[in-house]
């Protein structure tokens, strides 16, 4: 009996080969991919790969192909790749300018049913041609890298809201929110830049944020956790905030739904200062320019959204939070006649290491 | 056949009571089962769950109640209120309710593989390693299967620690309001928590095998504490990281939360944490199937490590006809269903009629 059981065991140790392998050298892996639409309503897309070659630099390869229909993209790339193509590498997704107007649902959709794709995926939009985006030369590392760590660290410490594949699902799914994404710009062959935010209305992209107001939008979506700003005092002199954090809190007022109230808290360091000393009182002078600063942009920001019809802060989202059994169906007519009050408080903890 | 008692080298500590009941709610069902609640509890989901915990704490005190009473498994209660044969034939019921419920993991466990991993993989090879594996830590013993409880608590315990990733994108807010939905919504989703927290009336089956059973109660009752929190805890989380909608479309919830894990040196956590898994229902699934040939020993008197073998030749069988994701999805919801079945209804009224029949006896 036992030794059957060992012969069984040994068997078994043979059919461990039932599921087909995909070595890594033969195998060809989706590190980027870029999608458009053309003309006469066919897709293209890019799906870039990266091969490591032994002196630990990589090699940019791009295939295109169109198609008629979004499922045949990846089957027309394929008949181009010399090695089965897999997902699972894959960072950075960019939608053209077409496709982001006509909606980006379906391509997403694609990606959450794939088990093999992360959910910390980049997406982004494009101003001009996605495609030449993946066809440039960024450097070593390679493209994928560099556009991934370009969204990372701009996401991380700078003025763009944190979004990754999860958080674009997310906020597309949930009612009263809408979701975006950072726009990259080609500056030429071997440099790309966020020139902007695209905001979205469900799936389609309607306006896009410029780069000095994006400051602002992430104190409103996200918190600010190293951001840095400049504020102009006045007569020639000028501070400059650095290691910003931030935090917001939307309240609706109890008595009049109709008014959102959004506090608006900001730390910051001033490591740098045109003017000859930094007193106490300039500092509070800098605190006061900010607030003041702050809370125009802002306004004029949602008051914007309002307009637009857009919801990307997802005032929508905190009343179905925030008032018990609220009927969604009128969130609509109540979204024109919010108003909103923006209350910031600005706080200098230090000011370098100098008196 | 008569009660014989237990010798005590066969006997277990009354604290791997705990362990026994946890790994065997712990399984398959820890990897889906938030998208059933939020269907009808939606943010309150959570609560269901917690109502869930208490109202099995409640049976866990019934079981007890009859197998003090009676002082043996359910076969002997069986016997104790209806005779020998009918108590017999009530009993022979439950060797295929845990035959399918053995059937049901592993099948739901190959669906997730398939899907998320190897989706050319043979049914049927995996089927007989795993039955090779559990035969032959069945034919270990009962002990064997109780340390096999453990291992299957601890070892994966660090899946736990993963959540921490979540927690970053997680939005309370989410939850709000709290009670906005119906109480009938709520108790719904208490309902459909049932396949995911059954498993604990194994107790009727292994109390014969534990030593001071008086002392193990209280094992008994912290290891549905446990679990209770850890499936509330996990669904409050799975609430605040998706929106609902998002959720309703997730099929295996707890391991597209894993999707945004990010390591160093692993790019998708997944596939460790479904490696992983097969440690979680490795239990799960030896648990049930000793239970299985237990009964067919204390009913027909078959030699267990028999018995063992033929459930298993009987599995390895029947799993090849389960195909599609939606016979998967019904033996499920068929399981989950007698599961509820069993131990919020079957166990109360069984209880009374152990009390009327100690009453009548006395007299």
């Amino acid at each position: 009996m036992k030794n059957l059981f060992f012969i069984l065991l040994f068997l078994m140790l043979l059919t461990t080969g039932c599921v087909p392998k995909s070595i890594i050298d033969d195998i060809n892996i989706e590190a980027a991919s870029a999608f458009d639409e053309l003309e006469d309503d066919t897709f293209v897309g890019t799906v870039l790969i990266q091969e490591y070659l032994p002196d630990q630099s990589t090699e940019n390869k791009t295939f295109t192909a169109t198609a008629k229909l979004r499922r045949d993209l990846l089957l027309n790339i394929q008949r181009q790749s010399s090695e089965p193509l897999h997902l699972g590498g894959l960072m950075v997704t960019i939608f053209g300018d077409k496709l982001a107007d006509r909606g980006i649902m379906d391509f997403v959709d694609n990606y959450q049913r794939d088990p093999s794709i992360g959910a910390r995926n980049y997406l982004a939009t494009s101003s001009g041609s996605a495609l030449q985006i993946l066809k440039g030369e960024y450097g070593p590392r390679g493209n994928s890298a560099y556009l991934n760590n370009l969204i990372e660290h701009n996401m991380k410490y700078r003025d763009l809201p944190e979004t990754n594949l999860h958080i674009f699902i997310r906020d597309f799914y949930t009612q009263g929110k809408d979701p975006y994404l950072p726009e990259l710009h080609q500056i030429n062959n071997e440099k790309v830049e966020i020139s902007g935010l695209s905001l979205f209305k469900k799936d389609r992209e309607v306006h896009v944020l410029s780069t000095d107001k994006m400051f602002f939008f992430k104190l409103l979506a996200d918190r600010h956790s190293n951001g840095s700003f400049k504020v102009d005092l006045g007569s020639g002199r000028e501070a400059e905030i650095k290691s910003i954090s931030s935090k917001h809190k939307i309240k609706i007022s109890k008595k009049n739904p109709s008014q959102v109230v959004i506090h608006i808290k900001i730390k910051g360091v001033i490591p740098e200062y045109t003017g000859e000393q930094i007193t106490p009182k300039i500092v509070k002078e800098v605190e006061k320019a900010l607030e003041k600063k702050v809370n125009k942009e802002c306004l004029g920001l949602v008051k914007q959204f309002q307009e637009q019809e857009i919801d990307p802060v997802g005032f929508g989202f905190f009343h179905r939070k925030q008032i018990r059994g609220y009927n969604f169906k009128r969130w609509e007519d109540d979204y024109k006649r919010l108003t909103f009050k923006i209350k910031t408080d600005v706080n200098i903890v230090e000011t370098g290491v100098l008196e | 056949m008569p009660n014989l008692p237990i010798e005590d080298r066969f006997k277990i500590s009354p604290f791997l009571v705990f362990y026994l009941i946890t790994s065997m709610q712990i399984g398959i069902g820890a990897l889906g089962y938030q998208r059933l609640i939020a269907q009808y509890a939606h943010e309150d989901a959570w609560i269901s769950v917690l109502i869930a915990g208490i109202l099995i704490h409640v049976i866990v005190w019934m079981m007890y109640k009859i197998l003090e009473t009676v002082d043996g498994d359910l076969v002997t209660a069986h016997i104790y209120i209806a005779g020998n044969f009918i108590g017999k034939f009530l009993s022979s019921i439950f060797v295929f309710y845990f035959f399918t419920y053995a059937l049901t993991i592993l099948r739901s466990y190959l669906e997730v593989i398939q899907v998320w991993m190897f989706p050319t993989m043979s049914i049927f090879w995996f089927t007989l390693a795993y039955l090779l594996l559990s035969i032959y830590i069945i034919y270990g013993g009962f002990r064997t299967v109780v340390g096999i409880a453990f291992f299957g608590i601890v070892l994966p315990a660090y899946l736990f620690l993963v959540f921490g990733f979540n927690l970053k994108f997680a939005n309370f807010e989410h939850l709000m309001p709290i009670l906005d939905n119906s109480f009938k919504d709520i108790l719904l989703g208490s309902y459909h928590m049932s396949l995911t927290f059954v498993g604990f009336e194994i107790v009727l089956f292994f109390y014969p095998f534990i030593k001071n059973p008086e002392k193990s109660k209280k094992w008994a009752h912290l290891a549905i504490l446990t679990t209770t929190l850890l499936y509330t805890g996990l669904m409050m989380l799975t609430l605040s990281f998706f929106s609902e909608e998002q959720l309703r479309k997730s099929i295996w919830a707890t391991l597209t939360m894993w999707k945004i894990v990010q390591m160093p040196f692993v790019e998708r956590f997944e596939y460790i944490g479904i490696a992983t898994w097969s440690l979680v229902i490795l239990p799960n699934f030896c648990i049930s199937l000793w239970v299985a040939s237990r009964l067919l020993k204390r009913i027909f008197n078959v030699q267990q490590k028999k018995g063992v073998i033929l459930i298993s030749i009987i599995s390895l069988i029947v799993i090849n006809f389960i195909k599609t994701r939606e016979q998967v999805g019904l033996i499920n919801d068929y399981t989950g269903k007698v599961g509820f079945i069993f131990t919020f209804f079957y166990i109360p009224i069984l209880l009374a009629a152990v009390l009327i029949v100690k009453k009548v006896k006395k007299k």
